[in-house]
């Protein structure tokens, strides 16, 4: 019983669990923070790519759409899970045209918490269509 | 004694992890205000003289080229506006916009050659990293924009 207590493995094996609670949700923070940015870098310059495209055709149209899902695709974003919003849907000539896109991406840090956390991008177009 | 060392190191470890997700944080901001002065310069080279297009068949930027690109500048800023240090009309009004009419002009700032009509714009933008002002560092950071744009 006595050489049991002392036997230094047990206190090794508790000090790297410990170790372990305390660096793997440290080393999960970079991992799913930097997935988040990397995400939002992606959503960014597909929303201005939108914004530009939307004043050229004149607003809210299933092209608009299409370039942006065909864009966030690419990046990895499902498009079916992002909410997009085109203000006005029908732009005059040389009149702003705003291009929203809000998506939810998931954190999960081991031992802390999980959560979603919300992208939002949005970038400003001239229409350039003289109805 | 692993865990006694570790447990010492965790608001080290931390301030690290805070000070890596500002510099991630930073990069986004930096490219959104990038991509607002990009934009901002494509619009206003969008802005075409056409009544000089239909009388010589040559693209000229229109009078008020400058002006647009400013708004627009500071409408896209206005997007991004709690990333910044600074009010977006203020660090718009601040911009240095070139607008060089007709080609071929030589850009004083840069040296460049431009062999089209062009506006460039130069801007100084603040951006809030309220994680470096705790590590003792400055909470502002200001990133240096340079967008030119020509039409094809």
């Amino acid at each position: 019983m006595k050489s049991a207590a002392r036997d230094p493995r047990g206190l090794a094996t508790l000090e790297a669990t410990l170790m372990i609670a305390m660096l793997v949700p440290l080393l999960f923070a970079i991992l799913e923070f930097g997935s988040a940015l990397e995400r939002w870098l992606s959503q960014d310059a597909a929303t201005v790519q939108a914004a530009r495209y939307a004043g050229e055709v004149g607003g809210d149209t299933p092209e608009v759409r299409g370039l942006l899902a065909d864009q966030l695709r690419g990046s990895g974003i499902d498009p079916s899970a992002v909410s997009i919003e085109i203000v006005p849907a029908r732009v005059g000539w040389r009149e702003p045209v705003r291009v929203s896109v809000t998506s939810q991406h998931p954190i999960a840090i081991p031992f802390l918490f999980s959560t979603m956390l919300p992208l939002r991008s949005s970038a400003v177009g001239r229409g350039e269509v003289n109805r | 004694m692993a865990a006694i060392t570790t447990a010492l190191l965790l608001p080290l470890l931390l301030l690290v992890l805070a000070g890596t997700l500002q510099l991630g944080a930073l990069r986004v901001s930096a490219a959104r205000v990038r991509a607002a002065a990009d934009l901002a310069a494509l619009i206003a080279v969008n802005d075409q003289d056409e009544a000089a297009l239909a009388r010589t068949g040559e693209m000229r930027l229109a009078g008020d080229a400058a002006d647009v690109a400013r708004e627009f500048f500071a409408r896209e800023l206005e997007l991004s506006a709690p990333l910044l240090a600074a009010a977006p009309a203020e660090v718009a009004g601040a911009a240095e916009i070139a607008v060089y009419a007709s080609a071929p002009a030589t850009d004083p700032r840069t040296g460049a050659r431009y062999d089209r009509p062009t506006v460039r714009i130069a801007a100084e933008v603040p951006l809030r990293a309220p994680v470096f002002g705790v590590l003792a560092f400055d909470p502002v950071i200001v990133v240096n924009v340079l967008a030119v744009s020509s039409p094809r």
